[in-house]
C-alpha cells in the first residue's frame, strides 16, 4: 500500500467515526425537522435552554452528576494509589491472587454485583442516597486505577523516595514532593478515567439510587427512550461539554499547580 | 530487599483500604448472588440448596434465544471493534506523523457515554433517521416503512453498530501505543532486510500486538456481554438480552423470581470468567510457541 492510499483510509475511517456526532449537534439546536427533510427547517436554542436555564431539574442534576463523579476520583485514588504502590515495588505472599482479584470488577457484569448487594444497601440505608451511589460507582473503577499505579510504580520504583528520606525528608515531605510529582501523569490519566466512567453509570445509579439520587443520565434516559430527539441531543451535547470541560480542567489544574510548584516537585514534573 | 525484612506488613497496609471496598461490595454482592442463584434466600423463606432455578432457566426458551443473543452481538461487536482499531493504530503508526489533532478527536468516541451512542445511532439508523433520509432523496425507498428496520429489530444491529463505534477507538488508542514502540524497534531493521507493506504488517506489527488486541478484545467482550444500557435502548423485545431479561426478572413484584435473575447473572459471569482463563490459557501457550519458533 501507498503511503498516500494508507492516508485517505486512515482519514476516511476517522471522518466515518467523528462524523456522526455532528449529528448530534444539528439535532440540539433543532426545533423541527420533520422526515424526509435532509435539513433542519427551524433552528432554535429552545432545548439547550431548557437544560441549561437557572433552576432547571437538569441543572441540578448536571451538579450531582458531578458532585458523585468527583468523590468517587478522590476516593478511588486515595485507595488505588498506595494499592498500586504495594503491588507495583513490594513482594509479598498472595500477591499473584490480588493482582487478579482487583481486575474481577471488569469482568464480571455489574448487573450481577449491583443486584446482589442491593439488598444489603437497603438493610443499610443507603440506597436513595448519594453515598450509596459513591460506593457502588467505585467498584468498577478500581481495575483502571490500580492498573495504572501498579504499572507506574514497577516503572519507578522507590529509589527516589529513598533518596529524599537519606537527605532528611519525613514520611509527609517525601509523598508531597516526591512520590507525587512522579506519579502526577499516572494520576492524571486515571483520575480522568475514572471521573468520566462514574460521570456516564446508569444502571447502577438506577437501583441504588433508586430514582431518589437524579444523576443526569437518569434523566436523559426518558428523552432516548420516547424518541425526542432536540431534547435527546441537547442533553448528550451537554453532556459531553461537561464532560470535557472537567477532562481539561483536571489535566490543567494538576499540571499548573506542579510546574509552579517550587523545589523538586516543579523541577522533576517538568523536567519530563 | 532490606526494607521488606523490616516491615512485611506494609503492603498489606497499603492494599487494606482498596481490599475492603472491594469484599464489602463486590465479593460480597457476588456471593448474595451465588446464593440466592442457588435458592438460598431467607429474606423471603427461601432456606434449602437447590440447582433447580439454574435447570428452569436454562429450560427457557427466553433465556436460551437471549443468551445466543448477547453472546452473538459481544463477540461480533468486540471483533469488530478490534480489526477496525488495529487498522486505525496500523495506518497512523505508518504515517511515521503524530497527528495530534486527529488522535484526540478519536478519543472523543470513548468519553461520550453508552447512553449518547445509543442515541447516536437511533439518529442515523432508525426509519426516520438521517440514512433513511438519504434514501429517499436518492429515490431509494420511497417511504420511511421501507428503510430496513435496523434498531430494535431481532439481529440487533443498532446495538451492534453502537458497541463498535465506542469499542474501535478505544481499541485504537490501546494499540497505537504498542504499535509506535514496535515501530520504534522493529520497521527500520526489517525494512532493510527487503520485508513488504504486508510483511510487515502480518509478520511483525499483527503477532508482536496480538495480546494487546485480545485483552482489548476481551474487555469490550465482558463490557458489551454484561451491560444493560445499550441493549435495553436500542434492542427488540424479543430475543432480550441476558442483563435485560435478568433485570426484568429481578423487578418483578413477586421476590421468588428473583433467583431466576440470580441464575441468569451467574452465566453471564460464568461465561466472562471463562473468557479470561482461556486468554491466560491461551497467552501461556502461545509465549511458549513464540519462543520455539
Amino acid at each position: 500500500m501507498e503511503k498516500a492510499t494508507r492516508k485517505i483510509l486512515l482519514m476516511g475511517m476517522s471522518a466515518l467515526l467523528i462524523l456522526p456526532l455532528g449529528m448530534i449537534l444539528i439535532w440540539s439546536v433543532t426545533v423541527s425537522w420533520p422526515f424526509p427533510e435532509l435539513f433542519p427547517r427551524e433552528l432554535g436554542l429552545r432545548g439547550l435552554g431548557a437544560i441549561l436555564q437557572p433552576g432547571a431539574p437538569a441543572l441540578e442534576s448536571l451538579l450531582t452528576s458531578i458532585r458523585i463523579a468527583v468523590l468517587v476520583t478522590f476516593i478511588t485514588l486515595g485507595i488505588t494509589i498506595p494499592g498500586g504502590r504495594a503491588l507495583g515495588i513490594h513482594e509479598f505472599p498472595g500477591k499473584g491472587f490480588i493482582k487478579i482479584f482487583v481486575l474481577a470488577p471488569l469482568m464480571v457484569s455489574p448487573v450481577a454485583i449491583v443486584m446482589g448487594i442491593h439488598g444489603t444497601f437497603i438493610r443499610l440505608g443507603i440506597t436513595n442516597t448519594e453515598l450509596g451511589v459513591v460506593l457502588i460507582h467505585i467498584v468498577p473503577v478500581i481495575p483502571y486505577g490500580i492498573r495504572i499505579f501498579t504499572n507506574i510504580f514497577e516503572l519507578v520504583g522507590d529509589q527516589l523516595e529513598e533518596q529524599g528520606k537519606v537527605l532528611g525528608a519525613g514520611s509527609v515531605q517525601t509523598f508531597f514532593h516526591i512520590t507525587l510529582p512522579t506519579i502526577m501523569p499516572g494520576i492524571i490519566s486515571a483520575g480522568s478515567l475514572i471521573f468520566i466512567i462514574s460521570f456516564s453509570q446508569y444502571f447502577p445509579t438506577l437501583l441504588i439510587g433508586g430514582g431518589s439520587v437524579r444523576t443526569f443520565p437518569l434523566l436523559m434516559v426518558p428523552y432516548i427512550q420516547s424518541g425526542d430527539r432536540m431534547m435527546a441531543a441537547s442533553y448528550s451535547v451537554v453532556f459531553i461539554g461537561a464532560a470535557v470541560l472537567a477532562l481539561l480542567a483536571i489535566e490543567n489544574v494538576l499540571k499548573l499547580y506542579y510546574r509552579s510548584g517550587t523545589g523538586i516537585a516543579g523541577v522533576f514534573y517538568s523536567g519530563k | 530487599m532490606l526494607q521488606q525484612t523490616k516491615s512485611s506488613m506494609k503492603p498489606y497496609i497499603y492494599l487494606f483500604p482498596v481490599l475492603s471496598i472491594l469484599f464489602f461490595v463486590f465479593t460480597l454482592g457476588l456471593g448474595i448472588s451465588i446464593l440466592q442463584s442457588l435458592g438460598y434466600y431467607p429474606g423471603i423463606g427461601l432456606q434449602g440448596f437447590t440447582l433447580q432455578y439454574y435447570r428452569e432457566v436454562f429450560r427457557s426458551g427466553a433465556f436460551f434465544s437471549g443468551l445466543l443473543f448477547s453472546f452473538k452481538i459481544a463477540m461480533l461487536s468486540s471483533g469488530i471493534a478490534a480489526m477496525i482499531g488495529i487498522s486505525l493504530a496500523y495506518l497512523l503508526v505508518m504515517q511515521r506523523k503524530e497527528y495530534p489533532g486527529l488522535q484526540t478527536v478519536l478519543k472523543l468516541p470513548v468519553i461520550v457515554p453508552h447512553l449518547v451512542a445509543a442515541f447516536l445511532i437511533f439518529t442515523l439508523f432508525s426509519q426516520t433517521g438521517i440514512i433513511a433520509r438519504l434514501g429517499m432523496l436518492l429515490g431509494l425507498i420511497e417511504s420511511s416503512q421501507q428503510f430496513p428496520a435496523l434498531i430494535f429489530d431481532s439481529r440487533g444491529i443498532g446495538i451492534l453498530l453502537a458497541y463498535i463505534w465506542k469499542g474501535a477507538p478505544f481499541v485504537f488508542l490501546i494499540l497505537y501505543q504498542v504499535l509506535r514502540s514496535i515501530e520504534k524497534d522493529m520497521v527500520e531493521a526489517a525494512r532493510n532486510l527487503g520485508a513488504s507493506g504486508g510483511d510487515l504488517f502480518f509478520r511483525i506489527f499483527l503477532p508482536l500486538s496480538l495480546p494487546s488486541v485480545f485483552s482489548s478484545f476481551i474487555i469490550l467482550f465482558a463490557f458489551s456481554f454484561g451491560s444493560y444500557e445499550i441493549p435495553f435502548l436500542l434492542g427488540p423485545t424479543s430475543p432480550r438480552a441476558l442483563p435485560v431479561l435478568a433485570y426484568i426478572e429481578y423487578i418483578n413484584p413477586d421476590w421468588t423470581n428473583r433467583p431466576y435473575a440470580m441464575a441468569m447473572n451467574m452465566v453471564l459471569a460464568g461465561i466472562s470468567i471463562l473468557l479470561v482463563w482461556l486468554y491466560h490459557w491461551i497467552f501461556k501457550h502461545y509465549r511458549y510457541f513464540r519462543k520455539e519458533g
